[in-house]
């Protein structure tokens, strides 16, 4: 086989200088390839977050049986006290018979104090740097639901201000998810109470289900999440606010560690005007199934797309 | 079995070891792509160790520039059918050898695809998450499990339907006609499948009103039958340039040391001549007698001498040769050596690739002693070649097999002209609705073609892409893109406008602005771009490879026959 400067004269013949020539030229060209390829891995020591050989085997979430899921939850309390300091109770909560999520936003009480963004970030452990955030609140002017005109970055200080009203988004938990219907891999699902769920640690990160969302309600891991250690909320659920890694998607889930166990949302239980309400839909007497009884108008944000939100916005008047 | 394994892997390291040998100009191309390569590798490790956060990617606009070369080189590798339909079912012979190029250049542009997904994925160690059965397919309500069953799937038929047919031109077979046609027509569905699917991706999400329109599918196969053989085209010619020509300088060398004076004389072939011819070629017997002399216009017979030089390499003229009586050597000269290819006697030809292809000779053919040769003018060698017989004669004698003439260059303008009037025509559509109806949903299309709010990154883009695109059609349609220097522009502005159109031009806007009525722009990162040019070079490497390896086997240099 001819090396790269067999067009020279001195590498005819089989002359035995000319061999051990070629022999040298060839493991100097193999060797200094290898060199190079070894200088372009360089950036590789500082992974941060490659995974266990644990977790890279580490089966699907409704494939676990309860004893690997034990496992499994004592794997994460053991990574998230080793990072944190902090030992957490991370808890498998399945969802409760005869119970749906529902959700009812009045947008006549709403003020855009954006309370609700900080208490959901501090109670589900969302990334500070960058920053995730579930609930999005606009800022749009008297008369119009036409997000087009929705103002992101008005300033929280002066509000309410005059001739506007407030519209906090966050995942609608739809009837029929598009998220959900586009993940390649089921890292993502709607539990019988109707909250769509991740599994974080199945999550390929495609962002695919990013793109089908109309409610711009996941957000993602671009990097690996930085929580400060005393702002951790150690009372996690697998499903819920465990801390997330790099390159998952994560969304709000109507804060499964506590609505899974009783309790409200975050951000229903911050609400200094009471503009949120949430309940379970097919208990007639609680609140949600009574808004929606009487109101005589509400909106499904959307609507038109088929996504059917168990997320409802309604008005005083 | 054992036999047949071991015949393989001979094969196998025989065309695998062709890859490391060249010229200093392949080196130096290797090279090159080697150093984009490993640039891309080592950008690629910085967002393996940091995440997605080194790209311009971000919540508002979470796919970029990867998914837009995906796109775009789901197209390519889908538009390798355009080069299977004339030769399977309409029987175009003219664009026969080319189909293995085709085919190759998509076997490279899925890998290309299958690198820029790998990329985008923010957990690419959990790749195993997709293999059916191992992992949760979600087959078949996303539309992203489709794309990865279609395009290995699509990977798997080409790299078939090439393997074997270089495998059996290597052992000098004759192709099983089952063991590949069926694959070449599931292979022609699929291709539409894959670029169909790939349209669907967007096409299925309700909420992005951008993409959620019926005339993606089509405008995605039109701009891709448009780029894909324009990208044919110009290979092509790089692979028609690299192995069939011989330096310029020749010609003139040779003359000079040799002389003028050896050319053989020459007068008018008769009748008769094809009658001593049909003597060594019984197949002439099928050429009807009205045939033979319309042929004979323009046909000479040579009386050489011994040392009389019949062609040289490096000349471009259009004359092919029968040798009647008598015997020719044909000699190549490569790095300053002579070498003889061929030895030819009565009945035999030589000269007819460049008669054809309209190429400079490779090689020199000489009349080694006392010989009479029948020069035929390309015209008369086609009309030869269009009884079945006499083709599959010429055809399976072409000693050097490899064909790329200037007519099947132009079978495959004309698919770019029809494609791009198509494509135009889709896109003018799609501005028209958005535009005129003037709905709220029309703020994606502003951003893109108006700029929205003060932002306007993609605007110049777009524009340079319409203008492009604009210029390559009026190209196409006049007759100045029969020559070849402008066809290779406006193939040039095909690839650019079209990727520009669909990658970029399709991709970002979709998200801007976001569902929420948020408008953040995106730019690539250098450390995106440099992946990308990576992933660009890996791919071209693979080609030259795949190319390097096939063009011995299609020449018949490599074969089981040579074998030590």
């Amino acid at each position: 086989m001819p090396t790269p400067t067999s067009n020279l004269p001195e590498n005819e013949g089989p002359s035995p200088d000319g061999q051990s020539r070629r022999s040298f030229l060839r493991s100097a060209v193999a060797a200094s390839g290898l060199a190079a390829l070894a200088a372009s891995l360089a950036p590789l020591r500082h992974l941060n977050d490659f995974p266990s050989l644990e977790q890279f085997l580490q089966k699907y979430y409704k494939e676990l049986t309860p004893e690997e899921m034990a496992k499994v939850l004592k794997r994460i309390e053991d990574e998230v006290e080793q990072q944190y300091g902090l030992r957490p109770q991370v808890r498998d909560l399945k969802p409760m018979n005869g119970v749906e999520f529902v959700y009812a936003l009045n947008l006549t009480r709403c003020i855009g104090c954006r309370k609700c963004v900080h208490a959901c970030v501090a109670e589900n452990n969302e990334s500070r740097n960058p920053e995730i955030q579930y609930i999005r609140v606009v800022r749009l002017p008297h008369g119009s639901l036409d997000l087009d005109k929705a103002e992101h970055n008005y300033n929280p200080e002066l509000v309410p201000e005059k001739g506007y009203f407030y519209m906090p988004v966050q995942c609608q938990q739809c009837k029929n998810p598009p998220c959900v219907k586009v993940c390649p891999v089921h890292a993502t699902w709607q539990d019988a109470d109707g909250i769509t769920v991740i599994d974080y640690d199945w999550c390929i990160g495609c962002r695919y289900c990013a793109a089908a969302c109309p409610y711009w309600a996941r957000h993602f891991n671009f990097t690996k999440p930085t929580i400060p250690k005393e702002r951790l909320n150690p009372d996690m659920a697998y499903l819920g606010n465990r801390p997330r890694r790099q390159g998952v998607m994560e969304k709000c889930h109507f804060c499964v560690q506590r609505t899974r166990v009783g309790r409200y949302p975050a951000c229903v239980e911050v609400c200094p005007v009471g503009a949120r309400k949430f309940g379970n839909i097919l208990d007639p007497e609680s609140e949600v199934s009574y808004i929606l009884r009487t109101k005589r108008v509400f909106v499904q944000l959307k609507e038109e797309l088929g996504t059917s939100p168990r997320f409802f916005y309604y008005f005083d008047v | 079995m054992r036999q047949a394994v071991r015949n393989y892997l001979v094969f196998l390291s025989r065309s695998g070891r062709l890859a490391f040998v060249g010229d200093w100009r392949y080196y130096a191309w290797m090279g090159v792509l080697t150093v984009f390569c490993l640039l891309g590798l080592n950008a690629y490790a910085r967002q393996f160790a940091h995440g997605l956060i080194v790209t311009g990617m971000s919540d508002e606009v979470s796919w970029g520039v990867y998914i837009a070369n995906f796109t775009f080189l789901v197209g390519v590798a889908a538009a390798a059918v355009m080069m299977v339909i004339p030769v399977y079912i309409y029987n175009n012979e003219e664009l026969h050898d080319l189909v293995i190029f085709g085919e190759l250049l998509a076997v490279a542009a899925i890998l290309m695809c299958l690198a820029f997904v790998t990329v985008d994925l923010g957990r690419p160690d959990r790749f195993w998450h997709l293999i059916p059965g191992i992992g949760q397919f979600n087959f078949p309500a996303s539309m992203l499990s489709w794309d990865v069953l279609v395009l290995n799937g699509y990977l798997l038929l080409n790299v078939h339907i090439c393997g074997y047919l270089l495998y059996c031109r290597y052992r000098g077979q004759t192709p099983g006609k089952w063991f590949y046609i069926p694959f070449v027509f599931i292979a022609i569905v699929w291709a539409v499948s894959i670029h169909t699917v790939t349209a669907f991706l967007y096409v299925g999400l309700g909420g992005r009103p951008f993409w959620n329109s019926a005339i993606v599918g089509p405008r995605f196969l039109a701009s891709a039958f448009t780029a894909g053989p324009a990208l044919i085209i110009l290979a092509m010619q790089v692979v028609r340039r690299v192995t069939a020509s011989a330096p310029a300088g020749d010609a003139a060398r040779l003359r000079g040391e040799r002389g003028a004076s050896q050319t053989p004389r020459s007068r008018s072939a008769a009748l008769g001549d094809l009658d001593l011819l049909a003597r060594h070629l019984a197949e002439l017997a099928s050429v009807p007698p009205e045939t033979r002399r319309n042929i004979l216009a323009g046909a000479m017979v040579l009386e050489a001498k011994a040392g009389d030089v019949l062609l040289r390499q490096g000349e471009t003229d259009k004359e092919s040769f029968f040798v009647l009586k008598g015997r020719v050597v044909v000699q190549r000269e490569e790095g300053g050596r002579f070498r003889v290819t061929r030895s030819l006697g009565p009945g035999e030809q030589f000269g007819e690739i460049s008669a054809l292809a309209g190429t400079p000779r490779t090689g020199t053919a000489i009349a080694e002693e006392p010989s009479l040769i029948l020069s035929l003018p390309a015209d008369s060698l086609r009309k030869l070649m269009a009884t079945p017989r006499m083709n599959k004669i010429i055809r399976s004698r072409m000693s050097e097999r490899l064909l790329i003439t200037d007519r099947a260059l132009m079978t495959l303008r004309s698919i770019v002209q029809v494609s791009m009037l198509i494509n135009v025509f889709l896109l003018a559509n799609e501005v028209f609705k958005e535009f005129y109806s003037g709905n709220l949903h029309v703020a994606s299309s502003k951003y893109l073609f108006l700029g929205l709010h003060g932002h306007h990154a993609l605007v110049p883009w777009i524009w340079t892409a319409i203008v492009f695109n604009l210029v390559a059609m009026v190209l196409l349609v006049l007759p100045v893109s029969r020559s070849l220097k402008w066809l290779n522009l406006t193939c040039v502005l095909c690839i650019v406008g079209i990727w520009i159109e669909k990658g970029m031009g399709l991709v970002i806007p979709g998200f801007i602005p976001t569902p929420l009525g948020d408008l953040v722009e995106y730019r690539p990162s250098l450390n995106e771009t440099l992946v990308c040019f990576g992933i660009w070079a890996f791919g071209l490497l693979c080609y030259t490879v795949f190319l390097r390896m096939s063009v011995p086997i299609l020449q018949g240099r490599l074969s089981k026959a040579n074998e030590q």
